[in-house]
């Protein structure tokens, strides 16, 4: 499963594709855990497609395509976060807070969608910029300061719930949605958001200077501190960045939801993120990671759980092909660690 | 440099300390008035009332937080004001106010969500009618261990009368146990905890009722034939396994042409719901129906019917609370929506807490109130029936307020 058996594309060499120095030291732009990935999404669906031939059809396949959006657009934040050896347990507390004070402003004040998407975003901007200053300049462990933010932000979610759900949600947010609004060339808009940005991210951590610092952190933060790169700052961003995906994300949950939010909004989305990720080829030791294997593994989950509905099996199977998955990824992450170390 | 980091490190733990800080006063408020707030809405309630003047008095000494009582908010007095025109002026059927202020409690399975804010619209109105303290307070999470451990501070407070709607019937045994043991009346509502040693349970609708209602309901939407699916919720939940039971029964029996191809469960997760209802419509080309289990699967099918542009062709009907169904009823995505009357649901609970503190026997046909007047008790098994279920349509649902 080592990287260098993925060279059928002449693109795909570093060498040829790298002309500067420094694209030696960079892996393959398609690992191998991708290709993989690829290979399993590829052979599931037309397994579905065999067994179910409607799960080949646009009306099956754009609801799974919105469904995977927001679970891969703040895996994207999530995957900076893990790359600098972090993590972020608060995702679905955030996307409450956001959702539910967006949904509330949506009913009472009745605004563009514009506007929505800006107080969806400072919301959430500041909810990640909370985590990364704990997180940066606490020195306390990601996981500590993310379980008290997580249920902070529960509770204030709850408080601005206040004890009802949020009924009578007007349309603003359609063309985020599922319905015939919220596509354009049958391709969702959510998704596509989720695509663009990805790319952008894809190309940031891969191609600059500050994208390498990120695995830098990761990889030993002694060495990458004595080395000049600005820990403190890179950490920050990464949670600034995931805060500000999650403003966009909550839009798309209300926007696929029922026009009543109720308080299950984000519940255990931070699970199905890291899941993403780490199905992705993320290491979560940190130091190793990409985007574009998390859009995957976001995919790959929901694929798996559509499938099963689809299949008319028993739901749970889902949690069952989710966890296995989980953990071949992690076993193969492991075992690709130990082969670097003894060689 | 360092010196920037040191001052951003300072703002940093500032501004984390004090949202911390707020968040906790603002939590011990919260639970505060929580655990007063239901008595203060019965003082505000009672003040506007001034036939009810002596209640007051007893009500505020007994009330240790008289003062957080008077912070508790506004909404729950406006909820008490919606639920007199809705549940109705009870003043028709007179109430037999309780011969002493007892203190009746009643945990939820979950505070905070709509159903059981209802409920307690519906305790504080019958608190209110029947001179009684109603105690309200329930876990914020659908956690069976937390819910015991406020049933026990119920107890301890002594109080006339327990009410739960455990989250799990096994493990709240014990507990009911030990209030019997310490002389507290104690009962189930909403959900029962059948092997206890509770002396009513007071009942929503029967099983029957509501399983025969969601599947006479689809059927009509149907035409009587075709293909439909469950999107239910927590899989182990046993009231709604026994209404999916029912349901299969009715559709078995009266209509032979209908399928039931398939049952999801969706947990109580709104999205999950929606997402499930998709898969179906997608894997069942030719399905015709879809039934919302609970409350948050209801809007959820509904949803997913109308953004597939489904109206028409795919019906559905479920378990959904008046305001999150009325969009989904209007535009034609659900066909009907099965209730019952929660605000009294809530009443009868107060009003079975009195008869048990009282210690007056239940007769078959109760007078409860102007409002409820299809109530009946069955003395063998110890259930108070609500009544039959309510049918919520594009014509009514306008008319309540939760």
């Amino acid at each position: 499963m080592s990287s260098p058996t993925t060279l059928e594309d002449p693109g795909a060499d570093p060498t040829a594709a790298a002309p500067r120095a420094r694209g030696r030291v960079l892996a393959p732009p398609v690992t191998g855990q991708e290709v993989v990935l690829i290979g399993v999404i590829a052979v599931v669906w037309i397994l579905l497609w065999i067994f179910t031939p409607a799960f080949m059809t646009p009306g099956s396949l754009q609801p799974l395509l919105v469904d995977v959006a927001p679970v891969a657009l703040i895996g994207i934040g999530m995957t900076m976060i893990i790359i600098t050896g972090g993590i972020d347990i608060s995702v679905g507390g955030a996307i409450m807070v956001c959702a539910v004070s967006t949904a509330k402003m949506l009913v009472s004040l009745n605004f563009s969608i514009w506007m929505a998407l800006l107080i969806s975003i400072v919301i959430g901007g500041v909810l990640g910029l909370i985590n990364g200053l704990l997180i940066a300049y606490g020195r306390v462990h990601a996981i500590i300061i993310t379980f008290g933010t997580a249920n902070l932000f529960q509770f204030i979610g709850l408080q601005i719930f206040h004890s009802s759900t949020v009924n009578g949600i007007p349309g603003t947010l359609a063309s985020l949605g599922r319905g015939v609004d919220g596509r354009s060339f049958g391709v969702p808009h959510s998704f596509l958001i989720t695509v663009v940005l990805a790319a952008i991210a894809w190309w940031y951590l891969r191609h600059t200077a500050g994208g390498r610092h990120f695995f830098a952190i990761g990889g030993d933060e002694v060495a990458a501190r004595l080395a000049g790169v600005r820990v403190q700052r890179r950490v920050l961003l990464a949670y600034l960045i995931t805060g500000l995906l999650i403003g966009i994300a909550s839009l798309f949950y209300i926007a696929k939801g029922t026009s009543t939010l109720d308080q299950s909004v984000g519940a255990g989305r931070e699970l199905a993120v890291i899941a993403a990720v780490v199905i992705g080829g993320t290491s979560i030791m940190g130091g190793r990671g990409s985007v574009l294997g998390t859009v995957l593994g976001a995919l790959l989950v929901q694929t798996v759980t559509s499938g099963v509905t689809q299949l008319g099996w028993p739901s749970q199977l889902s949690d069952l092909f989710v966890g296995l998955a989980i953990i071949v990824a992690v076993g193969a992450d492991l075992i690709r660690q130990r082969a670097r170390r003894t060689a | 440099m360092t010196r920037t980091r040191k001052i951003s490190a300072i703002i940093a733990i500032g501004l984390a300390a004090s949202l911390a800080l707020a968040g906790c006063t603002k939590k011990n408020e919260d639970t505060a008035s929580a655990g007063a707030g239901t008595t203060a809405a019965s003082d505000t309630a009672a003040a506007s009332d001034t036939a009810a003047a002596s209640d007051t008095a007893a009500a505020s000494d007994t009330a240790a937080a008289s003062d957080t009582a008077a912070a508790s908010d506004t909404a729950a007095a406006s909820d008490t004001a919606a639920a007199s025109d809705t549940a109705g002026s009870a003043a028709g059927g007179a109430p037999v106010k309780a011969s002493k202020n007892f203190k009746i409690a009643f945990v939820p399975k979950l505070q905070g969500i709509p159903y059981f804010e209802a409920m307690n619209a519906g305790g504080e109105k019958a608190a209110k009618d029947l001179g009684v303290q109603w105690l309200y307070q329930g876990p914020t999470t659908a956690d069976a261990a937390q819910q015991a451990q406020i049933a026990r501070s119920f107890i301890q407070q002594k109080v006339d009368a327990l009410f739960v709607a455990p989250n799990d019937p096994n493990s709240m045994a014990p507990v009911l146990k030990q209030a019997d043991a310490a002389g507290i009346k104690v009962g189930t509502s909403d959900t029962d905890a059948p092997d206890s040693v509770r002396q009513i349970f007071v009942e929503q609708a029967s099983t029957e009722g509501i399983g025969t209602a969601l599947t006479e309901q689809l059927m009509k939407a149907m035409g009587g034939k075709g293909k439909y699916a469950i999107v239910s919720c927590g899989e182990t939940a046993e009231n709604l396994n026994s209404w999916i039971k029912v349901q299969k029964q009715v559709a078995a029996d009266k209509y032979p042409d209908a399928e039931l191809v398939d049952v999801v469960y969706a947990g109580e997760d709104q999205g999950k719901a929606t997402s499930m209802a998709t898969d179906l419509m997608n894997a069942h080309p030719d399905l015709t129906g879809l039934v919302g289990e609970c409350t948050s699967s209801a809007p959820g099918v509904a949803q997913a019917v109308k953004d597939a542009g489904k109206i028409g062709t795919v019906f559905t009907v479920g378990l959904g609370t008046p305001l999150s169904m009325a969009p989904y009823l209007k535009d034609g995505s659900s066909s009907a929506s099965i209730l019952w009357d929660v605000q009294g649901l809530g009443y009868l609970t107060v009003w079975a807490g009195v008869q048990l503190a009282e210690g007056t026997e239940i007769a078959a046909k109760p007078q409860v109130s102007a409002d409820l007047k299809d109530v009946s008790y069955d003395a063998a098994s110890k259930t108070l029936l609500l009544g039959p279920p309510l049918v919520l349509t594009k014509d009514n649902v306008g008319d309540f307020n939760y």
